[in-house]
């Protein structure tokens, strides 16, 4: 091990006498966080977004009318489809005015094609089911790779809860107050009123106990999608993720040099294993990958960017990317002949996987097969994660898909990487 | 029977090429090298040394064969092996962007040393290379035989049993070559090293060698002390004729044989510069002759008759660039 630490310092060393390297670890990201920044409406006034999410009400009753109220409250960024559809069609249901309608089947398409991020049925008899104490349940459909659903989840849930535990006080309140001979009600709209009383005050309750729930959406939703999140969020983990990238593929060139001015060599006819040398290597790389978004991460953060409610999923999300990445620098290493061939494969790789992976615009503003195809880049997952945590309001568990995407192809080029490895 | 530091038996080392065809840059060399000589591969540009050190010290690996240093295989137990091992490679393997004492101190660590020893075998290699003003100051800033100098301290810092130097004064001047050989003998005989040096200069492994093993294509042609070798070619002195670019035909060189005294007459053609930056060579003829000076007049009469203008003339006794040309018909010339 303390061979290993020794290879990282020395490259660190001999990295860091270049003073050149601060043009490109500072200067120029800094720049493009910047630009790319503005380019994605870091200064824009605009109204927040909205996220449709399509409805079906099968039941149309009271409680499903008030279900579906509590969770427009619950997150206004949230647009109920067909329902709350404007005259623009905001709900995209490609119709005329009167023919704005939904079924099961055009809601699966619009989930499939992403028109709507989440599908909500209430079923028939929902209403009756709760208030018999029966289960009654809501279906909750979402396409799992988008950001947004687990945050439309998380409405929903509060809102589910809130409803349920209200109507279950009501079925406690009237039970009580049947077995109780001097509570006696005038007539069964009477006894109604009691309920429904009871069902109100318990919903605000639930509503005051509830509040810290709320307060994260809301406040979350607002603060962080303003256009300066939008805007600076994505150039800085876009610029920082591709800058990541052209940090890390330094090592294509410069282990065609190490090979050229025959240190690396040097190295292999010394006493040092072979897992000793490759791993002192690419930790070098690795460290000089985390420091690039450090460094990004810092100018964003000096730009205004939020960076949500979970450090230690951001920082994950950056150790697998950088790992992904200086795998992926060492197994494209060992095809490596010059370092002419060297730079400009890094820089075809790094300016096709950037863009593709939505790196300088979001992904969500590409043709579906675009984005599907942009997936295989790594900076496609990466992305999603930041997405999730910076607008979004994720945590861990929200980056779970990226994090494993990003370790498990970060595994496969290392294991190919060190099977390749050849020092002549 | 001395004791056997280097054992290496029926290495071979074949290359392949991107359009599919082979290059036998080894072809099957057996090596005993003795502890405490200083042992010389002698060889023209390409005859396999470098191949041959490479796979002696575990960066390439043999096609066939293997090499024992000190009783480790150095491709079953190639770190006990290396320990043992200093490297001094045919090219500057530094960084140049480091000082000469960082350098020193990353690879002292890279063979295992540290902390105060380190720092006292680093002050003591650079006094040994004479280049103690200068440690702190980038290898790039170096001249070429300074940086040779601190390739070799490298290579000699976790004092080894044994030194590989492959070419090790390629490319510098007199005065550096000069102390570049002297340092070889320092190590045997101060430091009691034994030390495989690898040239394509006769003169270097003459004056140094306890033993010369001559390589060509691939192989060990002969193997022995120089006065061993030398004798091979008997008493004989060489007689060179440089001749530039004229053709020679070939009843000349039968008609050189016949002289008295001449028992051989071999004739290496011109080569252009096309290789390399070499300059064109002269063509050369060479007369084995056992008593030179007394063919000289024949020769040069031979040559007049033949209207050869002759550019230069000398008589050489027996060396081992005789015993070379004797074995493979060629000339050994960089
Ligand atoms: N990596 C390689 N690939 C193909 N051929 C090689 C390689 N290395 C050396 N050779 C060839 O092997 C032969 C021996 O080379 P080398 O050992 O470097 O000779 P020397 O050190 O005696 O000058 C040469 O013909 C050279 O061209
Ligand atoms: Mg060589």
């Amino acid at each position: 091990m303390q061979k290993l630490l020794n290879i990282t310092l020395n490259d660190l060393r001999v990295i860091f006498r270049d003073r050149g390297i601060w043009i490109n670890l500072v200067l120029v990201p800094a720049a493009l966080v910047f630009i790319i920044g503005l380019a994605n409406g870091g200064f824009v006034t605009e109204t927040t977004p909205r996220l449709r999410v399509d409805v079906i009400d099968y039941d149309g009753s009271a409680l499903a009318t008030q279900f579906l109220a509590d969770l427009r409250a619950a997150n206004d960024t949230l647009v109920l489809c067909p329902l709350d559809n404007d005259a623009e069609d905001f709900c995209r249901l490609r119709a005329g005015a009167s023919e704005r309608t939904l079924d099961e089947d055009l809601a699966r398409q619009r989930l499939i094609n992403r028109d709507a991020l989440a599908l909500l049925i209430i079923p028939q008899g929902f209403e009756a089911n709760m208030q018999a104490g029966t289960p009654a349940s809501i279906i909750y459909r979402s396409d799992e790779e988008a950001n947004a659903p687990s945050l439309i989840q998380q409405a929903v849930q509060a809102v589910v809860q809130r409803t349920g535990g209200a109507l279950v006080a009501e079925r406690v309140g009237l039970d009580v107050a049947d077995s109780l001979e001097i509570l006696q009600f005038s007539d069964t709209a009477d006894r109604d009123d009691f309920g429904q009383q009871i069902f109100t005050r318990a919903q605000a309750l639930w509503a005051e106990n509830l509040v810290t729930v709320n307060f994260t959406l809301n406040d979350a939703i607002e603060r962080q999608l303003s256009p300066r999140q939008q805007g600076f969020g994505q150039s800085t983990a876009g610029m920082g993720s591709m800058y990541v990238m052209f940090t890390v593929f330094g090592a294509l060139v410069v282990l065609i040099d190490e090979r050229k001015q025959w240190t690396l060599q040097r190295l292999v006819m010394m006493p040092v294993a072979r897992w000793q040398l490759l791993g002192g290597k690419m930790l070098s790389r690795f460290i000089m990958g985390m420091i690039q978004y450090a460094v990004a991460f810092a100018v964003g953060a000096f730009m205004g960017v939020n960076f949500g409610r979970d450090p230690l999923a951001i920082v994950a999300l950056m150790v697998s990317f950088t790992l992904c990445i200086t795998a992926l620098a060492f197994l494209l290493a060992t095809f490596m002949r010059s370092s002419e061939q060297a730079s400009s494969v890094s820089l075809l790789f790094i300016l096709t996987l950037a863009p593709l992976g939505g790196a300088w615009w979001p992904l969500d503003i590409v043709p579906e097969w675009m984005r599907t195809l942009g997936h295989i880049s790594p900076i496609a997952w990466v992305m999603d994660g930041f997405r999730a945590l910076l607008y979004f309001n994720g945590d861990l568990s929200t980056v779970v898909t990226p994090l494993l995407v990003l370790l498990g192809a970060g595994a496969v080029f290392f294991a190919l990487a060190v099977r390749r490895f050849r020092y002549e | 029977m001395p004791e056997t530091m280097v054992q290496a038996r029926g290495l071979v080392k074949t290359y392949r090429r991107k359009d599919g065809s082979t290059v036998e840059a080894v072809r099957n060399i057996d090596l005993d090298i003795y502890k405490g000589e200083i042992f010389s591969l002698l060889g023209p540009n390409g005859a396999g040394k470098s191949t041959t050190i490479s796979m002696i010290s575990g960066l390439i690996e043999p096609t066939a064969g293997d090499a024992q240093i000190a009783r480790y295989s150095i491709t079953k137990q190639p770190m006990e092996a290396k320990k043992l091992l200093g490297i001094v490679p045919q090219d500057i393997a530094l960084y140049p962007t480091l000082s000469a004492r960082q350098n020193l101190d990353f690879f002292g660590r890279m063979y295992g040393l540290g902390g105060a020893e380190l720092h006292k075998r680093i002050d003591e290699v650079l006094d040994f290379i004479d280049l103690k003003e200068r440690q702190k100051d980038r290898i790039d800033t170096f001249s070429g035989g300074m940086k040779r100098r601190v390739n070799i301290g490298v290579g000699l810092l976790h004092r080894p049993q044994l030194v590989y130097m492959d070419e090790p004064t390629v490319g510098i001047d007199p005065q550096n070559r000069r102390r570049i050989l002297d340092t070889v003998f320092r190590l045997r005989d101060e430091q009691k090293m034994t030390v495989l040096y690898t040239t394509h200069l006769m003169e270097e492994s003459q004056e140094l060698s306890d033993r010369v093993g001559i390589i060509d294509h691939g192989k060990i042609i002969a193997l022995g002390t120089v006065g061993e070798l030398v004798q091979k070619v008997g008493e004989e002195d060489r007689l060179i004729l440089k001749v530039g670019q004229q053709k020679i035909a070939a009843e000349v060189l039968e008609r050189l044989k016949q002289v008295e005294q001449v028992t051989s007459a071999l004739y290496d053609p011109p080569q252009q510069a096309a290789e390399g930056a070499d300059e064109a060579t002269d063509g050369v003829i060479t007369v084995f002759a056992k008593r030179g000076r007394r063919a000289l007049p024949d020769v040069i009469q031979i040559a007049n008759d033949a209207s050869i203008d002759v550019l230069s003339v000398e008589v050489r006794e027996p060396d081992l660039e005789a015993v070379f040309l004797h074995l493979t018909g060629r000339a050994l010339r960089d």
